[in-house]
């Protein structure tokens, strides 16, 4: 796999990760509780950006913890039945986004995640006061979605690893960056003083959009992986 | 309810609490807080608030116990007339997550 390709399949699995919307709702219950208890804009400002930074910060380290471990333990040349079973991974939970991503009947965002997860992580928005309260929570808001982004930290961290380290530098920045579109898009409106109702609406009524999307880009990328790389190999095109 | 007349008691959702009286202030800062989340100014969240907390107290004047599901109803009805985004941001509030 070339250079080009694979940063391209990095910024893919990223830019998926970024649909992702647990991080995103926990940032618009925080701001909501923020705004609504007549904090002022520039403490507003700093609990939404350290929250950002909480989530970057997870994001890089569970990509460069996920490289780490593969590269200790297949080295640069990772077994083509890895890449399969990873490759079964994404397109498994690109199937299961697209059945089970939001809670049937929902009216809202309500995500399928376990309600006691729900309400803790809704009841620490609620109490959070300081940037470092917001930072924890952005990073805890990362590990409350690892079932959805497993697929997508491993394929990119199984790219990564056959890179040269400079190049595996450049991805890690790369993936970091792009999954937090997400976020940096919410946060400038926030900061901009959009309304939270409207940004609200706009996630509620698109949600299927969002659902669709995501689960079908993590089955493209899936297969794509499984072409350009699992059959390249066996076919002997690459 | 309560200033002199019967105490309506708010059924909590989770059934792990137990039934409280109605708490006027704790709906008023609720609806504040929506009103300022969608973008409304202070004086005009307070003045919203007042009118719809006044229409949920003439609602339940006459049911002994409500459910806070209930409240959140008729309140996010109430405020819809003053302020749509407020009232979607109040009646989904819990459904963020």
């Amino acid at each position: 796999m070339d250079i080009i390709t694979s940063l391209a399949i990095v910024g893919f699995a990223a830019l998926i990760h970024a649909s992702f919307q647990l991080s995103v709702s926990v940032l618009t219950l925080m701001s909501g509780h923020a705004i609504g208890s007549k904090k002022s804009h520039a403490r507003l400002m700093r609990l939404t950006t350290s929250y950002t930074t909480g989530a970057g910060v997870m994001t890089l380290l569970l990509l460069s913890f996920t490289s780490l471990m593969l590269l200790h333990w297949f080295g640069t040349e990772v077994p083509l039945v890895v890449w399969a079973l990873v490759c079964g991974l994404v397109f498994g939970i690109g199937i299961a986004v697209w059945l089970f991503y939001y809670r049937r009947n929902a009216k809202g965002t309500e995500l399928w995640i376990p309600r006691s997860f729900a309400k803790f992580l809704t009841d620490r928005s609620k109490k959070t006061q300081q940037g470092a309260e917001a930072f924890s929570l952005g990073l805890t808001s990362v590990i409350s979605e690892l079932i959805f982004i497993i697929p997508t930290v491993a394929i990119a961290a199984l790219v990564l690893i056959s890179l040269s380290p400079e190049w595996q530098l450049v991805g890690i920045a790369l993936y970091t960056i792009i999954s937090l579109l997400g976020l940096l898009i919410v946060w400038s409106l926030i900061g901009s003083g959009r309304s939270l109702a409207r940004i609200q609406k706009w996630r509620t009524e698109n949600k299927r959009f969002l659902q669709f999307s995501s689960g079908g880009a993590l089955i493209v990328l899936g297969c794509f992986v499984y072409v350009s790389k699992i059959m390249a190999t066996v076919l002997g095109v690459q | 309810m309560h200033e002199g007349g019967p105490i309506t008691h708010v059924v909590k959702n989770s059934h792990h609490r137990h039934p409280e009286p109605f708490d006027r202030e704790k709906l008023h800062k609720s609806i504040v807080a929506a009103c300022l989340a969608s973008g409304a100014p202070m004086g005009h969240a307070e003045n919203m608030a007042r009118r719809v907390v006044d229409g949920v107290v003439g609602w339940i004047e006459s049911r002994p116990e409500v459910t806070s599901n209930d409240i959140r109803r008729v309140a996010s009805q109430q405020l819809r007339t003053y302020h749509p985004d407020a009232s979607f941001l109040y009646e989904h509030h819990r459904s963020t997550l």
